[in-house]
């Protein structure tokens, strides 16, 4: 996801996305009206222009049979008819006039049938001279009835004129009759069609305006933008104005006439502008709306989501004390009640594991909770130790039970505190005794030192517990602690339903038995030979070889006296000259060995260890054993 | 009694002037130079020994429904040309033409007084309310003078031998193309022939629309 649109926070997510989704719609809303709006108004121009051209023909032909009618009226008026007999030109050139004002024409010629001026009230003076407008008549010559129209320039003036045959009764002469064309006939027509109009003439000598509804300086940028070749139907810019223009050709002569309509195009647009600034006006409000909206939206989507969150982070800190608060029954209240429920089966569960932990050892229930629990277990290389506290019965019978079980947790929990100090694990308490475990369920390289370790701190600490002891004027206690490394069966032990962590195999016999032994041996601690191979650092006094009950192998045991080093040199030789002896008991050379036990003996009385064998080699000397003897004690009691 | 009295007289006028005995004629054609026979034309021989002597008589131009009866009528100069009126409505004859000038106002009828044309040339006649209505009067100096038929040819008779400039005229002649006289000889006997060929121009008239109102009346 690095996507460089990546916004941190939910709700600006949310808000970007509509609105972008608002953007997206309403712009494409807007293009696609504003192109309809302009091919709208094109057509509407097209369209208009198309009948506005109609509306023009028509008025021209209009203007044109009006002319005739006139003209031929002239032609069948008997009264006229008697003023041309007369052949004066004054009669007949007012004869002319009246006919002209009669009808409002601007024009009226009189043409004698070989092309000479009769008679013309433009220009009354004038007689005899060469009609201009040869074209027109040669063209009425031709015709059927002998009649023409055409778009002609008299003195530089446009005029639609008509030319009909005098007949009295046959043609004697050619009436020509005009109407001016000129401003106010655009002007007019725009009137009508609300269309700019205007005439252009094309001659030799360049293009001219003839008539405009547009204003001046428009005509002169017509002029200079109207192309007479150009195709009907063609744009032009006017004094900034864009003009959609169509040409009409209304005469085709010498002088080529061409009717321009146009119309603004801005003019035309000017609806769709309005509409334009409503959608704007209309895009703003809808923005606002929906920024206001998606904000407001955004934060009731999101106020639970971070209530939410900061409800996890608070369990994650482990603040159980209050539950995540949300309101709502949409998906983030059922989010938020899943995660209540959570939370719920968390505090149990952190419940369970504090009890656990008190129920069993800490590393233990650490090993409960890490995988599934199931019974079966693992062979591993474990060290035991087993102790138990001695003349505990004697205090039991001068005691309440309730002071016992306090004195029994006091004394539990100094010991515990040792084992689980050196990393050992408190498997069980057994009335008085404890036993634990070093390697399982965690293992340790050095689990065999720390086990030794632990059983000289127990000692140590009996020995404080016996100073508060006696200050309490409570007994005095002794301790008796065996110790050894086997490798046994490591797990879940019990009923499906109800199990214990635990270990079992002969080395856990093994060491019960040692403890029992310590007493025998008038020391408080025995370590087996497989523990102190392990534990090397430390001092041994080397107690006996014994077969004890259920084992067939001997088993060498030791007396740990303190760690390397912390022992004192007395207390070495010592150990050196009682190893001495104890070569000499084996070699069956009884008699040097007692004298060297006795010695020893009577140099330390209080070290029992030295009595007992100097009792056995004196009975070894009164009953020699077999010649098989190899000096192991064997043991058939518990 | 009186219609008799009428043809004994015409007849008398005929005899006298139909001396000399012997008089030849002159047949002709008139065609358009496309091979097109040209009706109507008038065709007219002037001797070139001097004027004959005029004899005018009396011509009739009738209108019948509201038309002239006879779109080209050649007469004499001096004929006495009535206009009797058929229709049941009046018709008001006019010429502005410069052989002769002559109105007859809304009449029924035959006017009292005939029209004397006495000036040679082409008269065209027309009605003052039914501007349709167009005859021409061929006014001839020599009485020798006869009518294209529709087939475009004619016979100028009785024609006293001798040399004659043979002409043609026809309403609808190009002015700039007429043709040159012909210079014919009459015999005693037989016909002598004359044939022209003439270029014809548009001659727009006044256009008749159908009787708004049928034929309801005349």
């Amino acid at each position: 996801m690095a996507s460089p649109f990546r916004f941190k926070s939910f709700r600006t997510r949310i808000l970007v996305f509509f609105l972008g989704l608002l953007v997206l719609v309403q712009a494409a809303v807007f293009i696609s009206v504003n192109t309809a709006s302009i091919k709208s108004a094109r057509f509407q121009i097209d369209d208009a222009l198309k009948i506005t051209a109609g509306v023009f023909g028509r008025i021209m032909t209009e203007r044109e049979a009006r002319l005739l009618e006139a003209a031929r009226l002239l032609s069948g008026d008997f009264a006229f008819k008697e003023a041309y007999a007369t052949r004066d030109r004054s009669t007949i050139l007012s004869a002319l006039d009246n006919h002209r004002m009669r009808i409002r024409a601007d024009v009226m010629t009189l043409v004698s049938m070989d092309g000479k001026v009769v008679a013309d009230t433009l220009h009354p003076e004038k007689t005899g001279g060469e009609f201009g407008l040869k074209d027109l008549v040669s063209s009425a010559e031709d015709s059927e009835f002998g009649e023409a129209a055409s778009v002609v320039f008299i003195d530089g003036k446009p005029y639609q004129m008509v030319v009909v045959p005098l007949l009295v009764p046959m043609p004697d002469a050619w009436i020509c009759i005009g109407f001016l064309i000129d401003d106010r006939f655009v002007q007019e027509l725009k009137s009508l069609t609300q269309t700019q109009v205007s005439l252009l003439r094309d001659s030799q000598d360049g293009t001219s305006v003839i008539a405009s509804t547009l204003p001046f300086f428009g005509r002169e940028a017509l002029k200079a933008a109207f192309r007479a070749d150009a195709p009907p139907q063609m744009e032009m810019v006017l004094g900034g104005d864009k003009f959609v223009s169509f040409a009409v050709p209304i005469s085709h002569g010498k002088d080529k006439v061409t009717t321009l309509l146009q119309r603004s195009l801005d003019e035309a647009l000017s609806p769709y502008k309005r509409l334009k600034s409503a959608l704007i006006l209309l895009f703003a409000l809808g923005l606002a709306l929906s920024v206001a909206g998606g904000v407001l939206m955004a934060r009731t989507v999101t106020r639970p989501v971070r209530d939410l969150a900061s409800g996890v982070k608070r369990i994650y800190e482990g603040n159980y004390s209050e539950p995540v608060k949300v309101e709502q029954e949409d998906e983030i209240g059922k989010l938020a009640g899943s995660f209540n429920h959570m939370l719920k089966g968390l505090i149990e569960r952190d419940r369970v594991r504090s009890l656990l932990g008190k129920v069993v050892s800490s590393a233990i229930a650490e090993e409960l909770l890490k995988k599934e629990i199931e019974l079966g277990g693992e062979e591993r290389e474990v060290t035991i130790l087993f102790s138990d506290l001695r003349g505990f019965t004697t205090l039991c019978e001068r005691h309440t039970p309730q002071e016992i079980l306090s004195f029994l947790n006091y004394y539990f929990t100094r010991i515990s505190s040792v084992i689980e100090a050196n990393g050992g694990v408190v498997d069980k308490y057994i009335g008085d005794a404890v036993m634990a475990l070093f390697g399982a369920p965690l293992k340790n390289e050095d689990d065999a030192a720390r086990s030794v370790r632990t059983a000289l701190g127990m000692r140590q600490a009996l020995i404080e517990l016996n100073t508060e002891f006696e200050a309490k004027g409570l007994p005095r206690l002794s301790l008796g602690v065996g110790v050894n490394t086997a490798t046994v069966v490591a797990g879940n032990m019990g009923s499906t339903t109800r199990l214990n962590y635990t270990v079992i195999g002969d080395g856990v016999n093994l060491a019960s038995r040692l403890e029992g032994l310590s007493k025998k041996y008038g020391v408080e601690i025995i370590v087996s030979a497989s523990t102190r191979a392990l534990a090397p650092g430390f001092v041994y006094r080397e107690l006996d070889t014994v077969r004890v009950k259920g084992k067939s192998e001997p088993v060498g045991i030791y007396e740990p006296v303190g760690e390397a080093g912390d022992v004192e040199d007395a207390v070495i030789k010592e150990i050196v000259s009682y190893h001495e002896g104890l070569k000499l008991y084996r070699e069956r050379r009884w008699d040097p060995a007692r004298k060297m036990f006795r010695a020893l003996s009577e140099k330390n009385p209080a070290c029992a260890l030295y009595a007992i064998y100097e009792e056995r080699s004196r009975e070894l000397i009164e009953n020699p054993p077999p010649a098989g003897w190899d000096g192991t004690t064997v043991f058939h009691e518990k | 009694m009186l219609k008799k009295t009428g043809i004994i007289l015409f007849a008398a006028f005929v005899a006298a002037h139909s001396c000399p005995a012997f008089a030849g004629s002159i047949e002709f054609s008139v065609n358009d130079g496309k091979g097109k026979p040209v009706a109507d034309a008038v065709v007219y021989a002037v001797p070139r020994d001097g004027a004959p002597s005029p004899a005018p008589g009396k011509a009739m131009i009738d209108q019948i429904d509201k038309e002239f009866v006879g779109y080209v009528t050649p007469i004499e100069k001096g004929t006495m040309v009535s206009f009797p009126n058929h229709d049941k409505l009046r018709h008001h004859v006019y010429s502005f033409s410069e052989a002769k000038r002559f109105e007859i106002p809304l009449y029924t009828g035959t006017p009292a007084n005939p029209v004397v044309f006495d000036k040679p040339g082409v008269v065209v006649l027309g009605c003052n309310i039914h501007d349709w209505m167009s005859a021409y009067v061929f006014v001839s100096e020599t009485p020798h003078f006869s009518t294209a038929s529709d087939a475009g040819r004619g016979r100028i008779e009785n024609i006293p031998a001798g040399e004659y400039d043979v002409s043609v005229w026809h309403p609808r002649l190009k002015s700039s193309s007429k043709p040159a006289p012909l210079r014919v000889k009459v015999a005693d006997e037989g016909a002598s022939k004359a044939d022209f060929q003439v270029a014809l121009q548009n001659v727009w008239k006044a256009w008749r629309a159908p009787a708004a109102s049928g034929n309801g009346y005349r």
